[in-house]
Parts: C-alpha cells; sequence; structure tokens
C-alpha cells in the first residue's frame, strides 16, 4: 500500500492571522514545520489611549465577515442526497493526537453531524459503515431517520476498535447499497481515516475506478497524515480531502460536508419525482403499521395504497411511495433562494442610519470615533443591495445564517422588490451551468 | 413535557406581531373594531409588564405593505410630536410608555396609505417581515443577555388571511425559531384558519387558538397566551387535534396528496410538465415511476446477472 507520511497545511485553512505576506506565498512549496513562525500578537498595535479595543474590534468583524462572505449563485444543488459514512475503526484511532481521543472525539462530532445534516438536508439519506480488523461492517443501513443513527453512534458495542481497516472491503460495502439510489439523488461516500494503512482483499484502484463509473463522490477527512491513495481516491471521484490539524479544523472539515454541494456532472439525471403527502390520522383504537408490525394509536396514512406508518419522511413499506411532509420540503427552500450578501457601509456615509433596521441596536456615531480610529475599522453597518436598509453585524450574521430572510426587503410593498425580480437573475447562471 | 432548564426567576421577552391590516379590521362583518381591540391588547401587554419587574416586551405592527417597529422606538432624533415624556401621576410609567408608543404608532402607520397602495397583494399583511423583525430582536437580545436567562417567545395577532407568496419566508422563520427553541403563539382572532401560522405554532411548540367570541379577546390573551415560560410546563394548554401538512402545488395552488416534485429545487407540480418553473430544469420524459426506478438502477449497476441480455450494457473499456 503506498502510504506517504506528509502533513501539509491546506492552502485556505489557516485560522491563523496572517502577518507576512512572504510567508504566505511559500506556504504552498512547505512543510508546516518549516513555516516560520507566525506571531500573530504582531498585529496587535494600541492606539493613542492604549487601548487594545479597536483593533481587537476590527479583527472580530472581519472574521465575522469571511465565514460570512458565502456565495449566494442559485446554483443547482444536489437536495436529495445518499451518504455513506465509513469510520475507521481500526487501533489507530486510539491514538491520542486529538482529545480526548480521535475515536471518541469521532463519535461525538458524528451524533452532531447527523443532527445538522438532516436539519439541512431533510429528506436525505445516511448511512454507517465501520471498518476493523480487515473487514467492513454496516452499523446502520441508509435512512433518513436520525434518532437511530444518533443511537447506534452512543452505543458502546460499536466503538471497539481492533486491528487494520480495510478501505476496499468498506468502499464496496458502501457502493453495493448507493449504486441501487435512484439517479436523481446524489451518491456521497464520507470516508473518516485515522490508519495510515488499510488491508484490502484486492486491487483498490480498480474499486476507485468503480465509484468514478458509478458517479459516486467520495470525500475524505485523514486524521493523521495525506495518505495518497486516500488523496487520489478523493480527486479521481471529484470529492474534498482535508487532514484535520487540531479539534477545531476537524469539526470545520466534517461540517463542509453538511450543505448540499453543487450539481456539477451532466450525468444526475434530475426528474420528477412522484412524492405523497399524506395526512395524520388519530385513531380511538390501535392498528397495526405496516413498518414495525406493531399496534399503534394513529399514525400517516399513505395516499396511495392506505398502509398505515409511524413516521415520516419515509418509503411507504407497502408501494414504495415516498411519503414526506409539506414543511419538510421547506426546510431547503433557503438553499435556493439565498439572501444577497450585505455590502458593508463606510464611515464617510454611516451618519445617514442611526440604528440597525431589524435588531433597533444604534450604531456608533461617526461623530464620536475619531478619524483614526475609523482607518481602522469599518463601521459596523450592512446594507442590503436590494432594500437600501442598514443591519448591523450579528443581524448580518443572523440572517445569513439562520434565518434566511432579509426583514427589509420583506417589510416593503411587494412591489418594489418582488420574487419576480430575484428569481429573474437567479435563472441566469443556472442555465449557464447546464451548458 | 417539562423543560427543567427554565427557572422560575427567568424574565421573558415577549414580542407581540400585531397584525393592523385596515381591509380586515374596517370590513363591515368584523365583529372586533381596532380601537376595541387594541384597548385589551394593551391591558394584555401592561399585565405581561407587571408580572415581573424585568419581563421585557416588543411590539410589532404588520401592515399591508409595511412592517415597523412600534415598542421599543427607534431611538434617532426625537421629532417633536413625541409622546410620552410628560409624566402621568394617575399612570405607572412603564405601561404609560409602552401604551402610548403603540397607539401613536398605529395612528401614524394608517395615516399613511401609500405602501398599502403600492402594495399588489392587498389582502394580506406583512407578518413574514413582522416575524424576521422579531426574530432579529430576539437574536440580539439573547446575545446582549450575559446571564442567558431571558425566554423569548413570540405571540402573533392576526385577522388577514394567509397570503401564498409568503410561505416561504414564513417557513423560514418557523424554521429559525424552531432552531432557537422559541415558541410561536398564534392566535386568529376571526376568520379562516391561517394554515402557515397553525403550523408554525405546531413546529415551534407554540399555541395556535382562534376564539369562538371575538369579543372576549382579553381573556383568552389572558388565559392563554400570559402564563411564561416557567408555568407553561405545569400547565394543560390548548392544542391543535388537526394540522393540515398537506402541500399546495406551485403551479396552480391546489392542495395535493400524491404530488410530482422536482429533484433539484423540490418544487411540488400536481401534474408531469418537461420542464420546471422554479428552477428552469429540463426532465426526462416520463416521471419515474418506482417499479422504472429499479431497472434503472440495475441498468446503471453493470450487473451481468440482469435478465436484460437484449441490450447490450455499456461496459468500460
Amino acid at each position: 500500500m503506498a502510504t506517504n507520511g506528509r502533513r501539509q497545511v491546506d492552502e485556505d485553512d489557516d485560522d491563523i492571522i496572517d502577518v507576512d505576506d512572504s510567508s504566505l506565498q511559500n506556504n504552498q512549496a512547505n512543510y508546516a514545520w518549516e513555516e516560520e513562525y507566525k506571531r500573530s500578537w504582531d498585529v496587535l498595535q494600541e492606539d493613542e489611549h492604549g487601548s487594545l479595543a479597536g483593533v481587537v474590534n476590527s479583527l472580530q468583524q472581519a472574521a465575522k465577515r469571511k465565514r460570512q462572505l458565502r456565495d449566494t449563485d442559485p446554483i443547482q444543488r444536489g437536495i436529495i442526497r445518499h451518504l455513506f459514512i465509513i469510520v475507521d475503526l481500526s487501533s489507530s484511532m486510539q491514538e491520542k493526537d486529538l482529545r480526548p481521543s480521535r475515536l471518541s472525539l469521532t463519535f461525538t462530532y458524528l451524533e452532531a453531524f447527523v443532527a445538522e445534516y438532516f436539519d439541512q438536508n431533510p429528506i436525505s439519506q445516511i448511512g454507517l459503515i465501520g471498518t476493523k480488523d480487515g473487514l467492513a461492517e454496516k452499523l446502520t443501513e441508509l435512512s433518513g431517520n436520525p434518532t437511530e443513527h444518533i443511537r447506534t453512534l452512543k452505543m458502546k458495542k460499536f466503538q471497539e476498535v481492533g486491528g487494520e481497516p480495510s478501505l476496499q472491503n468498506a468502499l464496496e460495502l458502501a457502493r453495493n447499497s448507493l449504486i441501487h439510489v435512484p439517479a436523481h439523488g446524489s451518491r456521497e461516500i464520507l470516508v473518516i481515516m485515522g490508519s495510515l494503512t488499510t488491508t484490502d482483499p484486492g486491487n483498490i484502484h480498480d474499486t476507485i475506478a468503480q465509484l468514478v463509473q458509478d458517479n459516486i463522490r467520495a470525500s475524505v477527512i485523514a486524521l493523521a497524515a495525506e495518505v495518497q491513495v486516500l488523496k487520489s481516491l478523493s480527486t479521481q471521484t471529484k470529492g474534498t480531502f482535508g487532514v484535520a490539524m487540531n479539534e477545531g479544523h476537524y469539526r470545520d472539515l466534517l461540517f463542509e460536508v453538511i450543505p448540499p454541494t453543487a450539481v456539477t456532472t451532466t450525468k444526475t439525471s434530475s426528474n420528477l419525482v412522484q412524492m405523497g403527502f399524506p395526512a395524520r390520522s388519530n385513531e380511538s383504537a390501535a392498528t397495526l403499521c405496516a413498518c414495525h408490525n406493531k399496534l399503534t394509536l394513529g399514525g400517516y396514512i399513505c395516499p396511495r395504497c392506505n398502509s398505515k406508518l409511524c413516521d415520516i419522511p419515509t418509503e411507504c413499506d407497502i408501494c414504495t411511495l415516498t411519503l414526506v411532509s409539506s414543511p419538510l420540503l421547506a426546510r431547503s427552500y433557503h438553499h435556493l433562494f439565498p439572501v444577497e450578501n450585505f455590502i458593508e457601509v463606510a464611515w464617510k456615509d454611516a451618519a445617514a442610519t442611526t440604528a440597525c433596521f431589524s435588531c433597533q441596536k444604534s450604531f456608533l456615531s461617526p461623530h464620536k470615533v475619531s478619524l483614526q480610529l475609523q482607518a481602522t475599522t469599518d463601521a459596523g453597518r450592512y446594507q442590503c443591495k436590494l432594500c437600501d436598509k442598514t443591519f448591523c453585524a450579528d443581524c448580518d450574521l443572523f440572517i445569513h445564517d439562520v434565518l434566511h430572510n432579509c426583514p427589509g426587503c420583506l417589510s416593503q410593498p411587494r412591489r418594489l422588490f418582488g420574487k419576480p425580480k430575484a428569481m429573474a437573475t437567479a435563472n441566469i447562471p443556472k442555465a449557464t451551468v447546464q451548458k | 413535557m417539562k423543560d427543567s432548564t427554565i427557572n422560575e426567576d427567568d424574565p421573558n421577552l415577549l414580542v407581540i406581531v400585531i397584525d393592523i391590516n385596515p381591509f380586515e379590521w374596517e370590513h363591515p362583518s368584523a365583529p372586533l373594531s381596532l380601537n376595541e381591540a387594541l384597548q385589551h391588547i394593551l391591558a394584555f401587554m401592561n399585565a405581561h409588564l407587571a408580572g415581573r419587574h424585568d419581563n421585557r416586551l416588543a411590539v410589532i405592527a404588520s401592515h399591508v405593505g409595511a412592517s415597523k417597529f412600534l415598542y421599543p422606538e427607534l431611538n434617532g432624533p426625537i421629532p417633536g410630536g413625541r409622546v410620552g415624556t410628560k409624566k402621568d401621576a394617575n399612570a405607572y410609567q412603564v405601561f404609560k410608555v409602552v401604551n402610548d408608543a403603540v397607539q401613536s404608532g398605529i395612528a401614524k402607520l394608517l395615516q399613511d396609505p401609500r405602501p398599502a397602495l403600492e402594495e399588489r397583494d392587498v389582502g394580506s399583511s406583512k407578518i413574514a417581515a413582522s416575524l424576521s423583525l422579531g426574530l432579529c430582536y430576539i437574536n440580539q437580545a439573547l446575545k446582549s443577555d450575559g446571564m442567558g436567562h431571558v425566554r423569548p417567545r413570540i405571540l402573533v395577532l392576526t385577522v388577514s388571511p394567509d397570503s401564498s407568496s409568503d410561505y416561504i419566508p414564513i417557513m423560514n422563520c418557523i424554521f429559525s425559531a424552531q432552531k432557537a427553541n422559541i415558541p410561536i403563539d398564534v392566535c386568529k382572532i376571526w376568520g379562516k384558519d391561517a394554515v402557515f401560522l397553525q403550523q408554525a405554532a405546531h413546529i415551534t411548540e407554540g399555541i395556535y387558538m382562534k376564539p369562538s367570541d371575538p369579543r372576549g379577546l382579553l381573556q383568552i390573551l389572558m388565559f392563554s397566551f400570559l402564563p411564561d415560560m416557567y408555568s407553561r410546563n405545569y400547565l394543560y394548554l390548548p392544542g391543535q387535534d388537526q394540522v393540515d401538512f398537506r402541500a399546495a402545488c406551485f403551479c396552480h395552488k391546489k392542495i395535493v396528496d400524491i404530488g410530482y416534485v422536482c429533484s433539484v429545487c423540490l418544487s411540488i407540480f400536481c401534474s408531469f410538465s418537461p420542464v420546471c418553473s422554479t428552477c428552469r430544469t429540463k426532465f426526462a420524459f416520463q416521471p419515474l415511476l418506482p417499479s422504472a426506478r429499479r431497472l434503472g438502477a440495475k441498468a446503471g449497476a453493470s450487473n451481468p446477472g440482469s435478465p436484460r441480455p437484449s441490450t447490450p450494457l455499456p461496459t468500460p473499456s
């Protein structure tokens, strides 16, 4: 097995504030241990009153903005996703370089990951695969029920480790389940690998070629170092690859997988899928449900075959109709109509507004801030391009990360801003992507 | 369900959204005038503020074509006509400030006909905008609350029918409220059930009520919506037995049981169409039926055992 014990710093992932530009340019050539030490405290300069508040403030604002300037291009996203998570359960997961140990950190993060994944991808599915002692084992089948996955993740039985992982066995296991999913859904694998080696029964490059052919995207998070075979797996299948540098970075890498990925391949056929919207029924007497064959009071009635199911979203066990509820579908609409990024207001235009439109917090008046401080900080006002309303940094973040509505645009008569305008512009990039 | 994280001493933040849609309030069949209802609502607000010394309140008006904070007011340059600066010996100052701000704010909104005239969809008010404003306000209040004790909730008092164009914004509000554990209580004072707000109350575990007699509004408010988050653990609150979760199709706004969903943007249609009207995706000619789906999956898997020898399978070279 070709292993390559390099540990490179990803170019775009340095969380440390860059002081020296030259070190940034050399960054790609150097290994992490060859880099010059970054002295992050050098950027902190006292102002004339000997206070650090202004600089710290502007650094915080910059960090907020960096996270928040995301692409608002409404490209097509694969919203119906099928994801297998392959977890390495080999003895190398007992290493304690990530606290408390690679294994327990992975399981803690995965629990949060599953919850967040289903929050953002409500009609998608997840399956879990563990690999140890040269074998791969399915911990959970592909399903859309988060409670089941979280319960499995909490079980101690599955947290036993031992021996070597087998990447090929795990990939084949995932592939065999994924090739049966309908073509309109995306097929993805996420590999979390702590080991530098794998024990495989055959040629792993054949498996990778198969994955490419079946249009399965595999992303890899390595916990130890960059391993050549993992890297080539992710590049060939158009996935992402990352090496976790520390606990926080590991979490970031993992959570990057959550937003639905843009559809770039023309292979995934889009289609109209038949779905049922069952009504909830309350019964006075218990009847058998079709999913567990248990006596239950109330449930959801499949509109096509009238069988009773305990929970939605699910696939009807009798007639295989996908059953969802309309709020579940609505959960992912914000991916389709993202809020435009707000523009920063400069200090010279800052006097026009005195308070944030949405939370009523009053802004710092530009007359009370010295010119010198104005040069180093920004005004903390962010303006929506469509409605010209001004918001504070907290609301800006909240609107784009959580709410996905612009309160200013909504508060206007509908004729002025209007969905038609937003949607007309939304459609232009889409058409180009499709071609 | 008892939430043990809530303490009896926690201050409550109540954000009230008042629908002041004049087309509904001034309708000849309206059982209650806005002025009368406002007296009830002001009494309720005062009761909330009287409950604890550190209880907080925000009031947002949802008008046709506009949505605005009534209390706390924007602390901009104070115009000469601002009321409430004069002390009244017979009134508790906190109540007086709130009452004056709400009354004058509503009067000011109703005197300006512009937003209502420019609005295309005159039937309904800006509930989604008011909810967004309220959520931003709560977000800021929670952030500035160092102790983390403030218990926020939202109460929507509405008379207008749902506006279908508000569906996605309202849904976005519901999900962010659900994430932050903010219940959205809804009192539909009269008229047909508000389906979106019914879902809002259901998803965020709030209370949805439609009083049988709107003239007893104060009683409904006091008994159902005044209890704070702590007391709610011990009360048997009015619930909803039936919530309509069926979807309306995007093409004809028809309620559907079985619909066709675009796999790219999840728009719902009642019949098959070759191009998605929302995201302009072109579809394959026939919708995938479950049987066809299974065959397609097998063909893609290049499974040599599949019983279809007549068509040559694409084999990798």
